[in-house]
């Protein structure tokens, strides 16, 4: 998309001219360092709202929040794109095409796919204006159930034009999970593992050049969606293992079970230089870090950074701090971290990958945080999404986990809905500074009040960009 | 039809009530839908509990296997209100807290 084709939309999407050695221009950014140097700051944020599991009789939304400084209704919420049915639970979110499709002349960043973790309900939305976000089309849940998978999560594109979801269950909700496929109309095209290939699921990242993608695992659908029962961990209903796949074929090359060390494996984080095989896994229930690295042509991975469980006074048990989110600055340079139990977001220098180093954190938020209100306003749960600028100079995140697991540790987030928080970053000298004169709540809206999960910018972000 | 449905009495724990008539083979939640009442639900398949309820006096049948709820869910009356069919007049508790009750902050 050019500036030209959209002459009154001031946000129009930038066309980052990037004249490298395949001699066309195609979505994203050349480098991992072209995305530093050619974006410009984020001027628009789309945020995952919702009101599923509430008695607020509306659908869940995408929010488009102004994070431009300069404008008037900076840390607003300036519109909503409601979906077309209640009860989706929309959770993580991807784009049609990313820096992995640079090659690929006339595609597009202009769709965003969403998915309904609850309803299995992929939504298609077109965000040529990019505050004015519109339906493109809508993949109905039985069009996913046909292929025995449910609960989609993750989606990345892939090189050729082509959409991967996560998908955590199979039609009933229970196990295997798998990989479904969108092809470059949105229309389901299959799926890509055979069932049974991994039994759970739920994040993944792949690294082109290495030929390989990594996939964790969360449960099944009907373990979690109802809400943490400790005696599902017990029962071994919860993951602990990496699987590690060969990209081209699609198939599980590897599988690394991270033992107790490793409970419930969540976000998988590639440095983003793709030359790299190194990257991080946050491990919630055992509240560990795991890097995760190839050598002699296998995979290792083991824990580098433990946070130890804190007593609540009263309580039965020590508290783990259940890192629920990471994610790497474009640089590679650090590793940024939220702590949603506890109530802290973190950031560690990786410059030395098997040995990172803490550089700062806020204590904000959940159960223990030394900051438990912006603005006058109570945050409740401790930080969860997390996004970072471009740049690396503005760490924002949300508060909500899952509608069921927030009624079960930070119930008070149904009542008064999430906040959007920010810090301001020096990557330079590693420090990270709570900006209290930013925060967008999502407690005010008409229909009643709302959660906010994933944050992506229209430019790509820390958390969506793959290089071949 | 009078006699080919049956009548459910809806409470809130908010003290909210309604009256549904809900036919042979309905399920809560479609007939709850119908009536504007705006229930919580999510995957309408019985395997994500945002639509329990419980289940105060009469009976239910669930019309697949109600995958969300445990032994113990089901043994002290919850049900699904997304694949639940009522086999008699009944009153049921519904409103987004009771999905609540299936699980316990374990560390509290």
């Amino acid at each position: 998309m050019s500036d030209a084709e959209h002459p009154g939309d001031a946000e129009a999407h930038d066309h980052h001219d990037h004249e490298h050695d395949h001699g066309v221009e195609g979505p994203g950014y050349a480098t991992p360092q072209a995305a530093i140097e050619e974006s410009e700051r984020e001027r628009t944020a789309y945020v995952m709202g919702l009101h599923v599991g509430t008695d607020v009789n509306a659908p869940d939304f995408l929010a488009v929040v102004d994070v431009d400084p300069d404008s008037d209704t900076y840390g607003d919420i300036v519109n909503r794109l409601e979906m077309p049915n209640r009860g989706d639970e929309l959770h993580h979110f991807g784009w049609n095409a990313c820096s992995s499709s640079c090659h690929m002349e006339g595609l597009e960043r202009q769709h965003l796919v969403i998915p309904g973790q609850r309803s299995s309900r992929i939504h298609v939305v077109d965000t040529a204006e990019r505050r004015e976000p519109e339906f493109e089309t809508v993949i109905e849940p039985e069009e996913v159930f046909e292929h025995d998978l449910s609960a989609p999560h993750t989606v990345h594109c892939i090189p050729d034009g082509e959409i991967l979801i996560s998908m955590l269950g199979d039609a009933e909700g229970e196990l295997p999970g798998g990989f479904l496929e969108l092809n470059d109309d949105f229309e389901v095209e299959g799926r890509l593992d055979s069932p049974g290939d991994i039994e759970m699921n739920y994040d993944f990242w792949y690294q082109p050049r290495q030929n390989v993608m990594l996939s964790t695992e969360w449960a099944a659908p009907k373990t979690y969606y109802p809400g943490f029962d400790l005696e599902d961990v017990e029962n071994g209903n919860y993951g602990q293992r990496l699987n590690f796949w060969d990209w081209e074929r699609g198939e599980v090359e590897q599988t690394i079970d991270l033992g107790e060390e490793g409970l419930i494996p969540l976000e998988a984080r590639f440095l983003h230089t793709p030359e790299s095989t190194h990257g991080y896994v946050g491990a919630a229930l055992s509240s560990n870090i795991i890097h995760f690295w190839e050598e002699a042509d296998r995979y290792m991975a083991e824990p580098v950074i433990e946070f130890e469980d804190r007593e609540h006074e009263g309580w039965d048990m020590p508290v783990p701090a259940l890192p629920t989110d990471i994610l790497i600055s474009m640089d590679d340079r650090y590793l940024f971290g939220s702590n949603w139990l506890h109530g802290e977001v973190w950031m560690y220098d990786i410059s030395d990958p098997s040995n990172p180093r803490k550089a700062d954190s806020i204590s904000i938020g959940g159960y223990f945080g030394d900051i438990q209100e912006v603005q006058g306003r109570e945050l409740v749960a401790g930080p969860q999404m997390l996004q970072l600028s471009l740049d690396g100079e503005r760490l924002y995140w949300t508060t909500s986990l899952y509608s069921s697991w927030d009624d079960q540790f930070f119930p008070e987030e149904a009542e008064n809905g999430s906040v959007m928080c920010k810090a301001d970053v020096n990557p330079r000298r590693g420090t990270l500074t709570l900006d209290e004169d930013f925060l967008v709540d999502f407690g005010e809206l008409p229909e009643g009040p709302a959660r906010a999960h994933e944050i992506r910018w229209p430019d790509g972000d820390c958390t969506s960009d793959v290089w071949q | 039809m009078a006699e080919s449905a049956y009548r459910v009495a809806l409470t809130w724990r908010s003290g909210r009530e309604a009256t549904l008539s809900v036919e042979l083979e309905e399920t809560v939640l479609d007939a709850a839908e119908d009536a504007g009442l705006g229930l919580p639900f999510g995957c309408r398949t019985g395997a994500c509990a945002t639509c329990t309820a419980r289940v105060l006096s009469g009976t239910v049948t669930h019309q697949r296997p109600p995958r969300a709820l445990k032994p113990r869910h089901l043994d002290q009356g919850y049900a699904l209100a997304c694949i639940a069919t009522p086999t008699s007049d009944c009153e049921l508790e519904v409103g987004a807290d009771v999905a609540d009750d299936l699980v316990d902050n374990p560390w509290k």
